[in-house]
């Protein structure tokens, strides 16, 4: 009998659970070891922070979903992972008890999403900090508070400031960040509110519309469209002003530091900003059998975890290859450690990234948004499986070969509401199969704005709430 | 593109026979690209 354990219950960690426990939940060891015992349903929580959905809606207890697909689950933080043969364990601290959990392993899957490294810009955060963030359900909650609060200033007629967007240098999420601040807009419109603000995109893109993935680019009609002009004509449309190549450095109340690719450093004022962290790895401890650390062969400095990329390359050598990017998931010391989701180490940055005079690097990292975690999710269970069932791992798919679909949601209303429904193959150009200047398909990459992407909105919202759950026919619903 | 959607662009993107025909194409167009990924 194998032991599988995967840290972390988010979209990556739980699609590797649902597949595994179905696969071999009946005659294998399978648990999932995570300090939260629900699942969220991120991307709905764009709503929640303005307070158009209930926060209950977005989330599920995952122990009757394990029970029912034979995995085991234990509510628990895990804090030590000890890779070396023989003795393969983690250790881990039982929410509530504080009790000390061991569980030993076969194949282990490192899946605990990021750290909101808050810390990394002074001031940044609702915890410690002036600013708010929709990252976690409780960091929603705060912001749709505050938000609602400022609603209320507004109509006794305060004028406000509010910033949204990327709150490091080396911020990532400016899609989820993009959602919000098109959804604050078009509620401040409904409640007759949007003349008392003053709204202000500040991101670390290199360009507008950027995302962190080099930008989205289609053909229609014969021509070229390109998400730096969409996202221009929506702001301009909407009345929200713009400033990109900046890199918040420091927030102080009601003020917002910040510097941008000429050097320059500058201040911002605000009464509300939702600015996204700066997303690191897990600081899990990593043992040697010795009792030695031996982080630095499972994990890079910022605590992502190696697996089967190219590291090192500069970016233009990056950008020319595409087999630079991990396809099975799995550290080359230990090749039955598996990441995925945000925890895996991308080789490097999708969009081109920028040094300034000060020596401040301003580089959005990669996304790697719920469809992408979910593939990689998928991928590393079934490599688990054939493992297990005594194949050769065979299943792999770099993000130069994925397709991502993503629907940015810009009004949640079913009746005039609006979002963006984006298609992009691959997510991370490849120049090599691609030749246009773009390293992607034009003929599948689709950017279109439109009711109807609010009505997919809403439908995947419930389509993968359902597949989540491991209702019936949840396997036939793509990640 | 204008730097602003124009009026007619405004219209088709909330005219709701036209928005139920991009539905159904676009749920086509996500579902067929994502399949893909499943084959690997």
């Amino acid at each position: 009998m194998s032991k599988v354990v995967v840290i972390g219950a988010g979209f990556s960690g739980h699609t590797a659970a649902l597949y595994l426990g179905t696969k071999l939940g009946r005659k294998h060891d399978v648990t999932v070891i995570s300090n939260r015992d629900v699942f969220g349903y991120v991307p709905s929580w764009v709503w929640v922070g303005i307070g158009h959905m209930k926060p209950e809606k977005t989330i599920f207890k995952l122990k009757p979903i394990y029970n029912k697909k034979h995995v085991k689950f234990v509510h628990a933080a895990a804090k030590e992972i000890h890779p070396d043969a023989g003795d393969q364990y983690v250790i881990g601290e039982e929410i509530g008890t504080g009790k000390e959990v061991r569980l030993d392993y076969d194949y282990l899957v490192i899946a605990p999403g990021p750290l909101l490294n808050f810390a990394g810009t002074p001031g940044l955060g609702p915890e410690n900090g002036f600013t708010h963030s929709i990252c976690s359900l409780p960091h929603a909650l705060k912001a749709r508070d505050a938000y609602l609060a400022l609603c209320d200033r507004m109509a006794k007629g305060e004028q406000v400031k509010i910033v949204i967007g990327t709150g490091h240098p080396g911020a990532t999420c400016q899609g989820a960040a993009f959602e919000y601040i098109v959804n604050v807009h078009k509620d401040l419109v409904k409640r007759g509110l949007r003349d008392k603000a003053d709204i202000l995109w500040l991101s670390n893109e290199p360009a507008l519309g950027d995302l962190g993935v080099n930008g989205v680019q289609i053909k229609r009609n014969g021509h070229m469209l390109v998400s730096e002009e969409f996202i221009r004509s929506v702001f301009k449309d909407h009345g929200i002003r713009y400033q990109v190549q900046t890199g918040v450095t420091k927030v102080e109340e009601g003020k917002i530091h910040w510097q941008n690719y000429e050097g320059e450093e500058g201040t911002t004022d605000f009464d509300f900003a939702m600015l996204i962290p700066q997303f690191k790895g897990q600081p899990f401890k990593y043992i040697g059998k010795d009792g030695s650390d031996i982080s630095s062969k499972l994990v890079n400095p910022a605590g992502f975890v190696l697996v089967d990329g190219k590291y090192g390359l500069t970016y233009p050598e990056l950008a020319q290859t595409p087999e630079a990017w991990p396809a099975k998931y799995n550290n080359p010391s230990y090749p039955n450690v598996y990441s995925a989701g945000i925890a895996f180490a991308p080789p490097g940055p999708i969009s081109k990234p920028f040094t300034n005079k000060n020596n401040l690097v301003i580089a959005p990292a990669p996304p790697r948004t719920g469809m992408v975690s979910g593939m990689v999710g998928r991928v590393v269970a079934m490599n688990i499986i054939d493992a297990v069932e005594g194949r050769e791992p065979s299943h792999s798919e770099r993000m130069t070969e994925m397709v991502a679909a993503c629907v940015a949601s810009m009004g949640d209303s079913l009746w005039d509401g609006n979002a963006v429904t984006i298609v992009m193959r691959p997510v991370v150009p490849d120049r090599k199969k691609y030749t246009n200047e773009y390293g992607r398909d034009l003929f599948v990459s689709h950017l279109e704005m439109g009711l109807s992407g609010a009505w997919m909105k809403y439908m995947l919202h419930y389509t993968f709430i359902w597949k989540f759950k491991a209702n019936p026919g949840w396997t036939l619903i793509p990640e | 593109m204008e730097q602003e959607f124009s009026k007619s662009e405004k219209f088709w993107m909330n005219f709701k026979l036209y928005q139920l025909w991009r539905f159904i194409v676009l749920n086509l167009k996500v579902y067929t690209v994502a399949v893909q990924s499943k084959r690997r």
